[in-house]
């Protein structure tokens, strides 16, 4: 592989060294974080995890653990930067993506550290490109303080029996009200759109509920504008959880399988947008 | 051949309610519409006194394919967004009708569901409402997109639920999908005079009905973009070809037209020589419709300027679209009222219609405006304004026998006038007079704001 010629001596200046014989298993899962152009990228010895936020008041984070990748050398603990993310993921693309099987583009993503570019050698069918993409002083992602103890209501759905809904939710409707209940309805999902409202109900012992633990009876609004690119999460996933905290925080956790079949995480923290009880 | 209805019997179904929060509505609505499910619910026939009988196997043909219904429905739907913007909904003894009209009243689309259409049927009328029923208008904005995507329908409703709840004025639409989903949507309506076309199909002296697809394999030659075209027909044969308006352009026009012969007809009456122009857009949704139930389509016409009706119907529902047709004039349009609608040329003089849903007695006729248009109807209609004033007349003629030629008109101009409107009837009750509400002939925009601005205050 021509990448892998690339001199032992070279290696030694970066900080940082991820390669994938399959570039999609890392655009794939980018795309679904994209409502916005910059990303932070942090690296620890576990793998990466690139977040985009919104407003403040939207997360999104996307975890690609070291093993999906074929080589991940880290020199520091923490290696992170801000890079622009639609910049990134055309250039993983470059090659245009091909549907082939059995083609697809090699990527290998080189970080030297602060104040360097982040450099990507992508490979196909022999052609290399190097692409070498500013970077800026990462920002400090906010902490959701979302912790597991605070969970007062958590599902987990196959995505299958949310997409349908998600794609159709009217968007004349500012919010998206999420609707857990130890009681019926149990798990509902609702609008209020210019024509009338509308209501998706999930009962508790549905195939489509692998998991359904609820405590309390909880309606929290979040503004449709910040969840609806969740769609692309969703589109791409197997599986979600969805969970809220006592203060009506929502956090939202994909299951995605790579084309490899391997599984990456993407989650997103939402911000209440007024509190309903 | 007149418009009869062909179901064979009517059904009031009786379902207990088995929500407790239905029983404050005074004015309810239940349709059921059943997919293959194998708990199919045994349906009861209920007489008039509430005697249950037992169960029969009377509408085995309208059993056999429940899972086409819904996907029937939503096709429906599909037609009538392509005629207006607005849904008509209006529950009736007879069956569930919906309808849309387009915005220069040129067009006009019904169906008609039986009850036996749906699998449980419920009309309940409040003491308040009396005999009359409700009469909704919803967007088909907001009704269109939870029909949109058909095989979905197919493939995971398992039953669709209708209810129209008057005091809070809301139609409930409820999807009861696989693994247990529920989709609900609550759609706000506005309470409105109901919406009919009147048309006398027994007065017309063509009458085609041709064999499924035929029309819609015919239409099918002409581009997507082509507004109008020309039905032309001679006892020998009858042929659609493109219409353009105007003089210019001729060069870079292609004509496309196609013949058939009367014996590709099932029924081939040709009265009187007629080339009939109207708007095809409007068209395609119904014979899409048709082409899906395989169901012939009849076409009602006369000469050049009255409307032209499309039916068709089975033992579950029937269809009909209206459209308005241009009239005989080659001249230059000067009419001084102008239209709103580009193809402003649209022209048609409706026919009163005998049958049976015209009420007794006739109103007399108001002062029409002077500066309406006035043509002159040989089926004795009263004429309405053209499609640009949108004026409501509070009462016209309506004479409820035969063809007599109504003199009712104020004024008349010569027949090359090209603009006239259709005739609408609004039915203010069940076929029944009211003392002294005027009866709405056409439903226009400014009355209709001010039934909005009444509504909302």
């Amino acid at each position: 592989m021509p990448l892998s010629t690339q001199s032992q001596a070279d290696d030694e200046q970066y900080v940082l060294v991820a390669s994938l014989d399959n570039a999609r298993n890392l655009s794939n899962i980018l795309k679904a974080i994209t409502f916005k152009d910059h990303a932070i990228f942090n690296a620890t010895p576990n793998g990466l995890k690139v977040t985009v936020e919104d407003s403040k008041c939207l997360q999104a984070n996307a975890f690609i653990q070291a093993e999906i990748f074929q080589e991940f050398t880290i020199k520091e603990d923490v290696v992170g930067f801000q890079v622009n993310l639609t910049v990134l993921l055309d250039c993983l693309n470059i090659f245009g993506g091909s549907t082939v099987p059995g083609v697809s583009t090699a990527l290998r993503m080189c970080y030297r550290g602060y104040g360097y570019p982040l450099t990507l050698f992508l490979e196909e069918g022999g052609v290399v490109t190097v692409c070498k993409i500013n970077t800026q002083e990462p920002e400090e992602p906010i902490d959701f303080e979302f912790c597991s103890a605070n969970v007062t209501n958590k599902v987990i759905l196959l995505s299958e029996s949310l997409k349908e809904p998600f794609s159709e939710l009217d968007m004349t409707s500012e919010v998206l009200q999420i609707t857990m209940s130890p009681s019926q309805p149990y798990f509902r999902l609702s609008t209020f759109g210019n024509s009338g409202n509308a209501h998706y109900d999930y009962p508790k012992d549905s195939e489509m509920m692998e998991l359904f633990r609820c405590n309390k009876t909880q309606t929290n609004r979040y503004k449709m504008s910040l969840l609806k690119p969740s769609t692309k999460a969703l589109a791409l996933s197997s599986k979600v959880s969805v969970r809220t905290d006592s203060r009506g925080f929502l956090s939202l956790q994909y299951l995605v399988r790579n084309d490899d079949g391997q599984i990456c995480f993407v989650e997103y923290y939402c911000c209440p947008d007024e509190e309903v009880e | 051949m007149s418009c009869t209805r062909v179901f064979r019997q009517v059904c009031y179904l009786h379902v207990s309610s088995s929500d407790s929060d239905h029983c404050h509505l005074s004015h309810v609505v239940f349709l059921y519409l059943q997919g293959q499910n194998p708990n199919c619910r045994r349906r009861l026939q209920c007489g008039e006194n509430g005697t249950v009988p037992k169960d029969t196997e009377k509408d085995s043909e309208a059993r056999a394919k429940p899972q086409g219904r819904r996907k029937a429905f939503g096709k429906a739907i599909h037609a009538l967004s392509r005629i207006g913007d607005e849904l008509w909904l209006d529950p009736m003894v007879k069956g569930l009708a919906l309808r849309s009209v387009n915005t220069s009243h040129s067009a006009y689309a019904c169906f008609l569901f039986s009850p036996i259409f749906f699998q449980c049927y419920n009309l309940e009328c409040g003491p308040e409402q009396d005999n009359q029923s409700i009469k909704c208008k919803l967007t088909l904005k907001s009704v269109l997109p939870l029909f949109r995507c058909l095989t979905s329908i197919e493939r995971n409703v398992e039953r669709c639920q209708i209810s129209i709840r008057t005091p809070s004025d809301c139609v409930v639409i409820q999807f009861f999908c696989r693994h247990g989903l529920i989709k609900t949507h609550n759609l706000c309506f506005q309470e409105s005079e109901a919406l009919q076309a009147e048309f006398a199909s027994h007065l017309c002296p063509n009458v085609l009905k041709a064999p499924a697809r035929l029309l819609g394999d015919m239409v099918m030659h002409f581009p997507v973009s082509q507004e109008e075209i020309t039905l032309s027909t001679t006892p020998q044969r009858v042929s659609l070809r493109n219409y353009y308006e105007g003089g210019n352009d001729h060069m870079r026009m292609m004509y496309t037209e196609m013949s058939l012969h009367p014996d590709e007809f099932v029924h081939f009456q040709v009265g009187v020589d007629s080339d009939i122009t109207f708007c095809l857009k409007e068209l395609r949704g119904l014979l899409s419709f048709a082409d899906s139930h395989c169901l012939p389509v009849s076409v009602l016409f006369g000469a050049a300027g009255k409307p032209v009706c499309f039916f068709m119907e089975d033992v579950v529902l029937e269809a009909t679209v209206v459209l308005a047709t241009l009239s005989d004039s080659e001249s230059d349009p000067s009419q001084p009222t102008a239209s709103p609608a580009p193809t402003s040329r649209r022209c048609e003089e409706a026919a009163t219609a005998a049958a049976a849903a015209v009420p007794a007695g006739s109103h007399e006729a108001q002062d029409i405006p002077a500066v309406m248009e006035l043509i002159p109807s040989s089926q004795g209609s009263p004429i309405l304004h053209p499609p640009g004033l949108m004026q409501l007349l509070p009462q016209c003629d309506v004479p409820d026998g035969l063809g007599v030629p109504g003199e009712g008109c104020a004024s008349a101009t010569p027949a090359s006038t090209p603009i006239c409107s259709l005739l609408f009837r609004a039915l203010s009750s069940q076929q029944q007079q009211d003392h002294d509400g005027p009866s709405v002939l056409a439903c226009d925009s400014d009355a209709e704001d001010e039934t909005l601005a009444v509504r909302t205050l």
